[in-house]
């Protein structure tokens, strides 16, 4: 029916060009455009096996920015490109695992320990995704409105505490991000893996709101939620420090709209179901 | 010049009267793509299936364009969410299929010789029609009424 026509033989060499260039060695972001082709692909495709196996033949692991660029890249596909890719990404934790034992202490640039956190932080997602399937690469609201995990309170509860958990693990990496900066250097690269960040946290936080918010209505429980309730208020101004940092990094403004949240969260025991702005 | 060398390439690539019309409202040129032009395209979404693919695979491929070619992708933004409110059905579904297209262009970069960031409109205008592929009661009601988004599209700006 109404589908792109694509070449698809051209493609293949083409995903190749991409993903090389994308975690080439200059210290700046990966090209947006290379990326970009790499999500598109698991599309047109409704596969990311030539995408993974595309990054493996790559010397990622002769350079600790290339390393670091090809975890970004990893982490945009993950989060942009056909659903498939976190399911047939779980066959690459290994992999990925792996990555953490190229590089040994802090690296000639200082990457090392961004490394090391960076993948603990993506088995972290993909153990996520393998629990809870139901969700997407960014957590977006919208397509997931009517989920029935807050039919079962239970569940509910699980999926809160796991989502909490993943925002967690964001905010520790996103810390350790911004302590990496050099100052009189141009920070490109390292700014760049807060873009992913920031757009995840958001999806997570909006989610988790909306979530507490329903299940508060639906069981009335508000003594069993208290121990969400507080862990939600830490977070709540965690994430408000995170994007006031990086509403004053121009290259990242530039690139994305960083959220703006009240100083003080909101009432979860209110009735009104007012959402978070986008 | 970049008029003449498109005229020559029309003919000797032997594109379509349907391609050419795309390819003209989506050019280089700092102007454009004019009301009748957007117009235009978007009735023609009503011909056949033929006619139909022509304009999406052409809009499809301008999307995908490189950097430089920035206002490909930026026009095609523009004609694309004018078809969504004037054109056949079947752009609405086409638009649904395939959003990862649009939805990955708010992120487009480009900084032209001048170091201007000329990927911002890019980006404001992928976030804008994203949102509305995605909300469907908008899209459907703004198909019935057109005046509330004619501001957005139409007239001749300077880019």
């Amino acid at each position: 029916p109404t589908t792109r026509h694509v070449d698809m033989s051209k493609s293949e060499s083409d995903l190749a060009i991409n993903i090389r260039k994308a975690t080439n060695i200059e210290e700046t972001a990966p090209k947006r455009k290379h990326v970009r082709s790499c999500i598109v692909y698991t599309w047109d495709h409704k596969s990311s096996q030539s995408f993974w196996a595309g990054m493996k033949v790559q010397p990622i692991l002769a350079d600790e920015v290339q390393t670091f660029k090809a975890l970004i890249t990893i982490h945009k596909v993950l989060q942009e490109g056909h659903p498939i890719t976190l399911r047939e990404a779980q066959a690459n934790v290994n992999w990925l695992e792996s990555l953490t034992r190229g590089i040994s202490g802090d690296g000639m640039r200082g990457y090392g320990q961004l490394i090391r956190e960076y993948i603990y932080f993506l088995l972290a997602k993909l153990a996520f995704h393998r629990q809870h399937p139901e969700f997407n690469g960014t957590f977006e609201y919208e397509e997931y409105i009517s989920l029935k995990t807050i039919n079962d309170p239970n569940e509910g509860y699980e999926t809160i505490s796991d989502l909490m958990t993943l925002q967690d693990q964001i905010d520790t990496f996103q810390k350790l991000v911004f302590s990496h900066f050099r100052s009189g250097a141009n920070n490109e690269c390292r700014i760049s893996s807060l873009v992913g960040l920031v757009q995840e946290s958001y999806g997570i936080y909006k989610f988790i709101t909306s979530m507490l918010r329903a299940m508060h209505t639906t069981t009335g429980e508000d003594d069993a939620l208290e121990p969400l309730r507080s862990r939600y208020n830490a977070q709540h101004y965690r994430l408000v420090k995170f994007y006031y940092e990086c509403s004053n990094l121009r290259y990242l403004t530039s690139l994305i709209t960083v959220p703006k949240l009240p100083q003080d969260p909101p009432n979860l025991l209110s009735e009104d179901d007012e959402r978070p702005a986008l | 010049m970049s008029k003449v060398i498109r005229g020559v390439k029309n003919v000797t690539k032997g594109y379509s009267s349907v391609q050419v019309k795309v390819r003209n409202a989506t050019s280089n040129d700092p102007w454009g793509p004019t009301g009748t032009e957007m117009s235009e395209i978007s009735q023609m979404t009503f011909n056949n299936s033929t006619d139909f693919y022509e304009i999406m695979d052409m809009l499809d491929k301008r999307l995908n364009d490189k950097g430089k070619n920035w206002r490909h992708v930026l026009k095609s933004l523009k004609v694309l969410d004018y078809c969504l409110h004037e054109g056949s059905e079947l752009v609405v579904t086409w638009a649904r299929n395939n959003i990862f297209i649009v939805k990955t262009l708010r992120e487009f970069q480009h900084i032209d010789e001048d170091g201007r960031d000329v990927g911002q409109n890019v980006r404001i205008s992928a976030k804008e029609l994203t949102s509305l592929i995605q909300d469907e009661e908008r899209l459907r009601k703004e198909r019935l009424d057109r005046k509330s988004w004619k501001s957005r599209v139409t007239g001749i700006e300077e880019y």
